[in-house]
């Protein structure tokens, strides 16, 4: 033929377009984390080296509390939508009939729904049913947002695992609950791990959902940030952003490694990224 | 089963498995048809049909994780009809061998005596044993998913037996390997279940693997048994049309009984003194195997009927004639490819021929 040797050419425009997209997307970001060392208050200057954002951050009280108070927000729902929703996916799993296939579509409504409308909903519920606006009502809040997550995360393990699974654990010797607990959530590991991460990820930094549930003190994060930037951007909101940055790439890294450490076969991130399967 | 087929010695008194009117209904379909079914202890049984037979169906019925609708189940004496499934003496090996991806393979052939709180020393020692018999011994740590199909297979295998169930079911589990494999995995299975001596009741719908493997073959179609007996009973002596087609290759005519022998068209007759039981004039089939019809070498004491070769098929060992008869009858012939034979000595289509079998190879279907 007469072009043999274009394949092995790496396609200028594909690198091109890949380059400027990766410099869309983390130059911001890494402007945030440069800034956030700045000596100075100026956010379009940098002049020098400095921790004095950091230090700020540390003394900044109201931030503090509201960073201690989003992850105690992430953690409850997170665990909360995990139970609820692995529950969920191991009962669609066994459903066959036509109303359990509408009941197992209608789970994933959540995923669609605008999320102001969610909030707003959650909001006219709070306050009809008489609950006062807490940090009870945003992980509540949150909560019936995640489960549908974890549920299709979940579903999506489940469905490669054969059925025949958890009659091996029954013809072993297991009663239906020990063969869910001793091989069905096992098998489980890597889904639950990454629908864990995720849905902490979402809730940790919502703010939608948040904002309409939220009580007045302590604000989550997200809304703190948002309300303390109308009065002006304080460059410790830089230092929290790349905190919280640094928080994740360790979480992603964990993720990646610790399943490889412990001698799994597959890392749970594997099931968000579509890795090595 | 009928008078005539010849039950292997008990090894004990009381059978293994004993099915009394097993049925199955799902959806308004009867799947499994008032199956009756004695399996001896120590018996390699296999239960053969196509797909849909209910042959699935029954066995997960036996292994509790399917309810007859009617009918009993009864392991080593025992009415089990009602238990659950974790409290039947009963392990199964899957077709999908199911093993536990989170365990390595060691905690996978230990699950059940760990689930029986059989204590530590004991449990070590039976799953090296185990592995050693399935010829596992030094994989123990590894995950299942970094074993081949075969091993895989062996594992599953092992971590049913280790338990020493009164019945251990196999549910195809030779399906998913490639022919090699499968063949060497037959004499394996076979001389791993004389050695420990459980009973095995395997499904299969590869007549191969039932007819090398059992003692006794049972097969089945739409629900009911259509014959039972040994691996040559079921071969040479079909009872029915299917089970003269499903196993192995049959040549079948249908013509009417009369006066010891049936008559298929107006110049075809096939003597049959051996069979009783049918009335003149009835309908009935002839089914004849085509390697046990010969097309030189004739004796005196065959059969025999002129025709001409219209197709042959060279298959390496054998080759594969097709006779034509008359115009509404053509027989497939299959012969050895022996050592001394010279090429040019082969039929070609066209040559005239004729053909004969022993009238003991008549086998005549009602």
């Amino acid at each position: 033929m007469a072009r043999p040797r274009r394949v092995e050419r790496k396609p200028a425009l594909a690198v091109a377009v890949t380059v400027v997209f990766f410099a869309w997307l983390y130059l911001p970001i890494l402007a945030v984390a440069l800034f956030s060392l700045n000596d100075k208050k100026s956010l379009s200057r940098f002049s020098g080296f400095s921790l004095r954002w950091y230090d700020e951050l540390v003394h900044n009280s109201a931030l503090i509390d509201s960073l201690v108070a989003s992850l105690e927000i992430a953690s409850v729902a997170t665990a909360g939508s995990l139970v609820l929703g692995t529950m969920l996916a191991l009962g669609l799993e066994r459903v066959t009939s036509r109303r359990g296939r509408v009941i197992g579509a209608v789970t994933l409504l959540p995923l669609v729904t605008p999320e102001i409308v969610t909030g707003v909903a959650a909001l006219l519920l709070f306050t009809g049913v008489g609950l006062k606006l807490s940090m009870g009502t945003v992980i509540l809040a949150e909560i019936t947002f995640s489960i549908a997550y974890v549920t299709v995360i979940v579903r999506g393990r489940l469905a490669g695992v054969s059925r025949e699974v958890e009659e091996a654990a029954r013809d072993l010797g297991c009663t239906p609950f020990q063969a869910v607990r001793l091989v069905t959530l096992p098998t489980l590991v890597p889904a639950l791990v990454g629908a864990g991460l995720l849905v902490f990820a979402l809730v940790f930094d919502d703010f939608v959902l948040a904002f309409f549930t939220t009580g007045v003190d302590p604000q989550p994060l997200p809304v703190r940030v948002y309300s303390s930037i109308r009065f002006g951007v304080s460059p410790a909101i830089n230092a929290i952003g790349t905190l919280m940055l640094l928080a994740s790439a360790l979480l992603i890294v964990a993720a990646l490694v610790l399943p490889r450490l412990l001698g799994r076969g597959t890392s749970s991130l594997d099931l968000i990224t579509g890795g090595r399967r | 089963m009928t008078a005539a087929t010849p039950d292997p010695a008990p090894t004990d008194a009381t059978p293994s498995v004993t099915l009394r009117g097993l049925t199955k209904v799902y959806d308004g379909t009867t799947v499994v048809d008032a199956l009756d079914l004695d399996i001896a202890s120590g018996e390699f049984f296999s239960l053969l049909g196509p797909s849909g037979c209910g042959k699935t169906t029954t066995l997960r019925m036996i292994a509790g994780f399917s309810d007859p609708t009617s009918g009993s189940i009864l392991v080593g004496g025992e009415d089990v009809t009602s238990t659950p499934p974790h409290r039947r003496d009963v392990n199964t090996v899957f077709q999908s061998y199911a093993l536990f991806e989170h365990l390595d393979v060691r905690g996978n052939v230990g699950f059940g005596l760990r689930r029986r709180g059989v204590d530590r020393a004991t449990l070590k020692r039976r799953v090296s044993e185990m592995l050693e018999l399935v010829e596992l011994g030094d994989r123990g740590k590894e995950r299942p998913s970094r074993l081949s199909g075969g091993q895989r297979q062996r594992v599953a295998l092992a971590r049913a037996l280790i338990n020493e169930p009164k019945v251990l079911l196999l549910d195809e589990p030779l399906a998913a390997l490639d022919l090699k494999l499968r063949h060497a995995m037959q004499a394996e299975l076979k001389s791993i279940q004389r050695r420990v001596g459980i009973t095995f009741l395997f499904v299969t719908h590869d007549q191969d693997e039932a007819l090398s493997m059992s003692d006794r073959v049972a097969i089945m179609n739409e629900g009911v048994i259509e014959q039972c007996g040994t691996p040559e009973d079921v071969y040479e002596r079909p009872t029915s049309v299917f089970a003269a087609g499903f196993i192995g290759v049959s040549n079948l005519m249908s013509g009417t009984w009369a006066d010891g022998s049936v008559t298929i068209s107006p110049s075809v007759s096939i003597p049959a003194p051996g069979h009783q039981g049918s009335a003149d004039g009835e309908a009935v089939s002839v089914a004849v195997r085509p390697e046990k019809i010969w097309l030189s070498e004739l004796t005196p004491a065959m059969f025999r009927m002129p025709g001409t070769i219209v197709a042959t098929t060279y298959h390496g060992a054998t080759t594969q004639h097709v006779v034509s008869i008359s115009p509404d009858l053509t027989l497939t012939v299959l012969e050895q490819n022996l050592p001394r034979m010279r090429a040019e000595d082969r039929w070609i289509p066209g040559d005239r021929v004729e053909l004969g079998w022993l009238p003991e190879h008549t086998v005549v279907l009602t």
